[in-house]
């Protein structure tokens, strides 16, 4: 089992945000996490990540790299692309000096390559598309062949075509890596496309766990409610 | 009905109060995140974990591009001070001294608070803004997760480029105010470049050049170091940048005042 959490909890300001949520996603599997804005979906991948401290419960993950895309992709924008890439390469302890400029411009590419931006290397992100940002930051995520791979809604503020494309990323380095992914997302096609299972998240619990199309089907309020994008039902935005 | 308390928690005194209490909170959690910042920065240089290259483009960000405005405020400064002592020096018989009195006045005090100043302005409110931004759109929280410690990337380089790069700025500003002194006499009385020069080095011992030095180092330290501090704390967006970038001024300026306190203190009183 590569990622596995057992009754987390977050609270912040008094409010419990995760209110002892468990689930587990295998190796090569990918897990969608659904829900309204605010529900604490970020916060389960900053917790799995280690950006944030947990205040209850366990996370396990496989030994190995936890990467992550980051919705606004967060690419060093003083840097270049290449750069980008290799940065954990080049700056981590522990791998600083193992490779040479000859096998980290190889890596690079190839890279590159498998999110079809070759040629790119010497350009800054300022100069790239959203899209193009965005499989950008994939390549700097599996750079170091990571485990378990998070992406915090990565298509979201993208446009139709451009999250098409975002997705078969996603389900290519999913087969390409055997990484056990997580998706944080509440776009229907993303969850469609990319998501083995989903979890839907409401108030810190998990209301919904099953398949893409059993959310379709389900005889569920909260996800009838979330699938006709309905303000009528048991889901009530704060205001 | 209304109870005391209830009424009290409502009322002008419980909120300015709490305002106080909230700035108290504050300048406490700042304080405590600049000097935690600052260990773990100091064990990664003691550590020799330095980038080079990063190192050498913050020098050169440091030292070039802050010095012509580090220049002007202390040749300014001279001038200003110089064209005021010097004229009625010379009417009161003390005119061998004018350039005794600006030689100590910039080597122990304009030469370094000026250009700390300076700095201040130019690279800190800089260097607080370009990391409040990478706080706010998660670069550095990619930093992390990509298993690079933020402070040995981000810090290191900044930091140790001020304590380098702070002496040298300090050097050239306080011989160009020594400089611009001169040509001020000359322009305002009848003491010659000579008569001023003469008795430039009568009051300058080591001690000062060595107060002065260590003064500049500080001063570089600790400008670069709260800059750093008070962007990585940044929250929020544009506004947070905003606040990050106000506070990193505004805690420099103090922070330079109280060195420069404490320095008089220490070698001077």
């Amino acid at each position: 089992m590569s990622i596995k959490v057992k009754n987390l909890t977050k609270v912040f300001d008094d409010k419990k945000v995760l209110d002892d949520i468990s689930f587990e996603v295998a190796d090569g599997e990918t897990l969608a996490v659904v829900g309204f804005s605010g529900s604490g979906k970020s916060t389960v991948l900053k917790l799995i990540c280690g950006l944030l401290e947990k205040d209850g419960g366990e996370i396990e993950t496989s030994e190995g790299d936890v990467a992550m895309v980051f919705q606004y992709s967060a690419l060093f924008d003083s840097l270049d692309v290449a750069d980008n890439i290799s940065f954990a390469l080049r700056e981590r302890r522990d791998l600083r000096n193992k490779y040479s400029e000859a096998d980290l411009k190889d890596i690079v590419s190839k890279k590159l390559e498998l999110v079809g931006l070759s040629g790119i290397e010497r350009k800054f992100p300022s100069e790239l598309s959203g899209g193009m940002q965005k499989r950008v930051s994939f390549a700097r995520a599996i750079v170091t062949e990571p485990k378990t791979i998070l992406y915090d809604e990565p298509t979201a503020g993208l446009d139709p075509i451009s999250s098409t494309l975002i997705e078969d990323y996603i389900v290519r380095l999913q087969q390409e890596t055997n990484a056990a992914s997580i998706v944080v997302t509440h776009q229907m096609s993303t969850i469609k496309r990319t998501a083995n299972r989903l979890i839907m998240l409401y108030n810190g619990k998990i209301v919904f766990e099953g398949t893409p199309d059993e959310l379709l089907k389900a005889d569920n309020p909260y996800t009838e409610q979330f699938v006709k994008a309905s303000l009528e039902g048991p889901m009530q935005m704060i205001s | 009905m209304v109870t005391f308390k209830q009424y009290f928690r409502q009322s002008v005194t419980c909120k300015i109060f709490r305002a106080f209490y909230k700035q108290f909170v504050d300048f406490i959690a700042t304080f405590g995140d600049i000097i935690a910042n600052g260990v773990e920065t100091l064990k990664f240089i003691m550590l020799g974990q330095i980038d080079r290259k990063e190192l050498a483009d913050q020098c050169v960000r440091f030292g070039i591009s802050s010095l012509p405005i580090t220049l002007s405020i202390v040749g300014m400064t001279s001038i200003i001070v110089t064209s005021q002592v010097a004229s009625e020096m010379v009417k009161q018989g003390g005119g061998n001294f004018v350039g005794l009195l600006i030689s100590i006045l910039i080597v122990r005090e304009v030469g370094a608070v000026m250009s700390g100043f300076a700095i201040i302005s130019m690279i800190g409110s800089s260097l607080a803004s370009e990391i409040a931004t990478m706080r706010v759109t998660e670069q550095i929280d990619a930093i992390t997760v990509l298993k690079v410690s933020p402070i040995r990337y981000l810090f290191v380089p900044r930091v140790l480029s001020g304590i380098l790069m702070m002496p040298v700025l300090v050097i050239i500003a306080s011989a160009f105010g020594i400089i611009t002194g001169a040509i001020t006499t000359a322009m305002t009385t009848e003491l010659g470049f000579l008569a001023y020069f003469d008795s430039t080095w009568l009051g300058i011992y080591m001690k000062d050049l060595g107060v002065c030095l260590l003064k500049s180092v500080t001063f570089g330290g600790t400008i670069a170091l709260i800059s750093c501090s008070c962007g990585y704390q940044a929250s929020g967006g544009a506004k947070g940048v905003g606040l990050a970038t106000n506070k990193a001024v505004v805690w420099s300026l103090v922070a330079i005042v109280v060195w420069d306190l404490i320095f008089s203190i220490m070698f001077f009183f």
